[in-house]
């Protein structure tokens, strides 16, 4: 009596409705004028891109994406915009803009190309479903990965996000000029 | 034709549980919040030598219904310079991600009814601490959006100490989660209470207990840490320009965030639903621990006066981050060892 298959419609229904959105909201980063709608489109994109990792089972990715980008980068985005005073900006028609849209025209179209050339393939991986299921979670399956394959490259990224920590301490706790008299 | 639809449902009984429970878990948070408010309040007058709400009804127990009819009909006054979409944004956002927040949370052993099994909790993720830290980081957003959309000084400030408050102490708090993490080698809120069945993690880490649950006043704005509303300073904070219920929400938000850290500690620190020999079942186990804890935020509450706010960010970022950071090596070298 009934032959589909409710899940699969609705999974394949919900990622394209969230897939939509990702790309709305994206727009709506760059063609509004008031900063703080900004943030907030860029936010809502964020949070977007969570739920499509979701929607194909990386939970772990999917936490870590709303707690760094979401949760916090965003946090201190508008917080900026919040000291600033967040003024809308004026649009007036200029040479650089409509650059800027025939850029984007471009690169839509390119896209659109791109999907009738052929379709997407995902990229081939160590792990899939079952395998992160054997695992024990994507939590687990990523640190298996990352401190053992990847292990140098991990502790690498980690030192120059430290030095990155420290220059901003400095830059931001010691001011510039004394430093350019000493070098004289 | 009751057959037919009986086995179209068949495959999906589980989404059917899912929401129901969904449903009477949020139904129920939202009916936590006024029993939430008289306990504080009897409770508040009590510890300051006085009766608190005693007439409507016994006990003052009517107190909260006669509050809440009171805020649903009070007039909503939005100001002209406020942004109208994020002012109402704002309120929705807070209680929206606390109800949320509480999904993960298990609050006792799976139950069998007519033979299907039902696990006491929304949903049991295998990142359950990651998803309670993702979601409740969110929540800021409301309090900062309603300083921002306000369109007024005190609310800004409020809104921003709010952000700056709540981002340095998510750190000592993920920071003394994961010290538990470490010893449990799961994310899962469920592993770590089966992990605690002999003895409650408090026990052997009762330095990150304790800097879990400053931190956990300090992410839920309770006394002695409520600086985004510090009534000497900023009139209200960020809710400064709301009424009526939009008003309410905000602190539907705060209690429900309230009742959701009480039971991240107890699911972290005091064991969950075991109770060590204690004759009594899994759910009332978890939920005597859980008032305990809400009592004890209502004790500090009473306790305590608020701390300025210069010393708030020190005593954050220069006494309980490297206390948890070295707890945490600490803890991950024994583990290792």
């Amino acid at each position: 009596m009934f032959e589909f298959d409710l899940f699969e419609l609705t999974r394949a229904t919900v990622t394209t409705l969230v897939g939509l959105t990702a790309v709305l909201a994206s727009l709506g980063v760059i063609l509004c004028s008031s900063p703080i709608y900004c943030a907030l489109y860029l936010i809502g994109h964020m949070i977007c891109l969570a739920l499509l990792f979701l929607l194909y089972n990386a939970e772990f990715i999917a936490a870590v994406q709303i707690i760094v980008y979401a949760g916090a980068v965003m946090i201190l985005f508008l917080f900026i915009i919040a000291l600033l005073g967040g003024k809308k900006e004026i649009q007036e028609p200029s040479t650089e803009r409509s650059l800027a849209i025939a850029f984007v025209a471009t690169m839509l179209g390119e896209l659109f190309l791109s999907a009738t050339v052929g379709p997407t393939r995902p990229i081939e991986g160590t792990f899939d479903v079952q395998t992160v299921a054997e695992v024990g979670g994507s939590a687990k399956a990523i640190g298996l990965e990352l401190f053992s394959r990847h292990v140098v490259a991990f502790e690498l990224a980690s030192v120059l996000l430290l030095v990155a920590a420290v220059g901003i301490i400095c830059l931001s706790k010691f001011s510039y000029v004394p430093v350019r008299r000493r070098m004289k | 034709m009751i057959d037919d639809v009986i086995d179209f449902f068949e495959p999906y009984t589980y989404l059917i549980i899912g929401s129901v429970k969904a449903f009477v878990i949020a139904g129920a948070l939202l009916g936590i919040v006024p029993a939430l408010v008289w306990l504080e309040r009897r409770l508040m007058g009590r510890f300051q030598v006085r009766l608190g709400p005693n007439r409507v009804g016994p006990f003052g127990l009517g107190q909260p219904i006669s509050d809440s009819i009171k805020l649903l009909f009070k007039e909503s006054i939005i100001q002209s310079s406020a942004d109208k979409f994020l002012f109402h944004l704002a309120p929705a956002i807070v209680v929206f991600t606390a109800i949320v927040t509480f999904a993960v949370i298990p609050f006792g052993e799976p139950v069998k009814v007519f033979g299907q099994e039902i696990g006491l909790w929304v949903a049991n993720v295998n990142i359950g601490l990651l998803f309670v830290f993702a979601i409740s980081g969110m929540g800021v957003y409301g309090m900062v959006l309603a300083g921002l959309s306000s369109n007024n000084k005190y609310s800004l400030m409020g809104g921003l100490r709010s952000s700056a408050q709540m981002i340095s102490y998510e750190l000592t708090l993920g920071l003394a989660a994961l010290s538990i993490v470490v010893l449990t080698g799961s994310l899962s809120l469920i592993d770590m209470v089966n992990s605690q069945d002999s003895y409650p993690n408090i026990l052997i880490q009762p330095l990150a207990f304790l800097l879990f649950f400053i931190a956990g006043i300090a992410e839920t704005n309770r006394a002695p840490f409520d600086l985004p509303e510090a009534e000497q300073e900023l009139v209200a904070g960020f809710h400064t320009e709301y009424t009526g219920m939009k008003f309410a929400m905000f602190f539907m938000g705060e209690y429900i965030n309230m009742v959701t850290m009480s039971a991240l500690v107890t699911l972290l620190f005091l064991g969950g639903w075991n109770s060590y020999g204690v004759p009594a079942w899994p759910i009332v186990a978890f939920s005597g621990k859980v008032l305990f804890l809400l009592c004890v935020f209502i004790w500090l509450r009473s306790t305590y006066p608020r701390i300025r706010y210069d010393r708030l960010m020190t005593f954050g970022w220069k006494v309980l981050v490297p206390i948890s950071l070295l707890n945490l090596l600490v803890t991950s070298v024994l583990v290792v060892l």
